[in-house]
């Protein structure tokens, strides 16, 4: 119970923390475009008016697409690392075969995919204001969409496998040859030409962008870990409870 | 009992594979039609393209689209035999090391697959490709078909082990098999397709994406081989 309000005030915390990352982005941050890619098919509306060194900001709103980037980028890379967590006790439950390690991954796998598809619809957004264009086949793009195809067929997996313990086993499984595709997927606007922009290390960011940032990265991580402990502590629950149910029984 | 050697275990797995292979002739016949099924639907697809369509733009995606499916014809098939028939159970029964049962199976389906590949690519050429020539070397492509054979049936023993035993079988083999395959695929696809249209400095193009390949094949073999144990025991 105790974890629990623990996760109940981490989930509010991270949540006041997000929206302040946001009204901080929207009323102070100074606005720079990230990623100054233009597309052929892209509608540059913001040309006529501003000449032709205008680049990157579509339909005049440079500003909202670059507002996405303190919601899109805190939960991307949470993805990323939740990712991770679940692999890690993936391979802790083969080491172990305990059936908590499991269930850890599981719930993991579940924030993953939360994190994942709110990634989806706010990478969308961004690239519909950015680029003109709702979708692009680029190699980051692409590498994610992969990866939220992998997270989707985890789950698919699980519940096609009856028995218990083979379930186990083959989602640890997959989770773990899943996972090889993540640090691709985040490497790969370093090593090969991408459209996708790479803030820190290639445009940098200012203080005043830098913070909110920060803030928004760190709320994003509470929610995370308030989701994952309240689903955790909700399985505990259900597992009191078949235990008690069996004790009846008998 | 002096223990049997990882060599002859392999081969024996091997061998009673392609016996089996030799008797029934299921797994080649049922990839190859499906192939030159496959080549049929491409006809369709590309049929209203007109003259001026060079099909060299996109012919190594459509190889590849062909071995992709049809591996997964396969993987599906070979891995079904063993449980129907209760041969899986059977291996496990015998005193044969785990890592030896994944690779007797993974070469048996290499062997295979690059079986219905090299009937598949004349008759490829042969239908779609005839009047234009190939601007590359043509073994460049054998590398190519070579390196994604071995990802492909590397990872797809594996994952065709975990599918035959879900309830999904080869719905749960796609699902599993086509995204973790597709650096392989897009590598493989780089290639193949630098090969046949040969634009200028294709050979660095193919180079790099074999290099890739290559990189993915060993990472998801080593993956693969250290995970097999514990699907197979499951």
């Amino acid at each position: 119970m105790k974890q629990l309000r623990t996760a109940l005030v981490l989930l509010i915390v991270g949540g006041v923390l997000t929206t302040v990352d946001l009204f901080w982005a929207f009323w102070w941050s100074t606005v720079t475009t990230f990623g100054t890619a233009t597309f052929p098919n892209a509608v540059n509306t913001a040309r006529p008016f501003l000449g032709q060194t205008a680049q990157g900001f579509m339909y005049g709103r440079a500003w909202f697409s670059q507002k996405i980037f303190y919601f899109h980028v805190p939960v991307a890379e949470a993805s990323f690392l939740v990712f991770g967590v679940a692999a890690f006790f993936a391979i802790r439950f083969l080491m172990t075969r305990r059936k908590e390690y499991d269930t850890k991954s599981r719930i993991a796998m579940e924030v993953t995919l939360l994190f994942v598809i709110l990634t989806m619809i706010t990478g969308d957004l961004w690239t519909k204001a950015s680029w003109g264009v709702w979708w692009q086949w680029e190699p980051r793009l692409t590498t994610y969409f992969i990866m939220t195809l992998l997270v989707i067929a985890y789950f698919v997996l699980r519940n096609s496998v009856e028995d218990e313990e083979r379930r186990a086993v083959y989602a640890a499984v997959f989770c773990i040859i899943a996972f090889i595709d993540a640090p691709i997927s985040f490497m790969i606007t370093r090593l090969i030409p991408s459209d996708h922009p790479v803030v820190f290390t290639q445009s940098g960011l200012d203080t005043n962008q830098l913070i909110p940032f920060i803030i928004g990265q760190i709320g994003m991580l509470m929610i995370g870990y308030a989701i994952y402990t309240m689903r955790m502590s909700e399985e505990r629950l259900h597992e009191r409870l078949d235990v008690a149910k069996e004790s009846l029984e008998s | 009992m002096a223990k049997i050697s990882a060599m002859r275990q392999f081969k024996a797995i091997l061998k009673k594979d392609i016996v089996m292979e030799l008797r029934t002739k299921e797994m080649l016949t049922s990839m190859g039609l499906y192939t030159l099924l496959t080549l049929v639907v491409y006809y369709v697809a590309l049929s209203q393209a007109g003259n001026g369509f060079d099909v060299r733009l996109i012919a190594g995606g459509l190889l590849w689209l062909a071995f992709l499916f049809t591996s997964m014809l396969g993987l599906n098939r070979s891995l079904v035999h063993e449980k129907d028939q209760g041969c899986l159970e059977a291996l496990l029964l015998s005193p044969l090391d785990r890592p030896v049962i994944f690779f007797g199976k993974a070469v048996g389906n290499l062997i295979f697959l690059l079986i219905v590949e090299v009937i598949t690519i004349p008759i490829f050429m042969f239908m779609f490709l005839s009047g234009r020539p190939i601007a590359g070397p043509i073994w460049g492509i054998a590398v190519a078909l070579l390196v994604g054979a071995v990802g492909i049936s590397g990872i797809g023993t594996l994952l065709a082990t975990m599918s035959v035993n879900t309830t999904g079988k080869d719905f749960i083999l796609a699902v599993l098999f086509i995204p973790i395959m597709f650096p392989l695929l897009y590598a493989a696809v780089a290639a193949t397709s630098a090969i046949i249209i040969g634009n200028p400095g294709y050979m660095s193009l193919f180079w790099t994406a074999m290099a890739i390949g290559a990189a993915y094949d060993v990472i998801m073999l080593v993956a693969a081989y250290g995970l097999y144990e514990f699907i197979i025991g499951a």
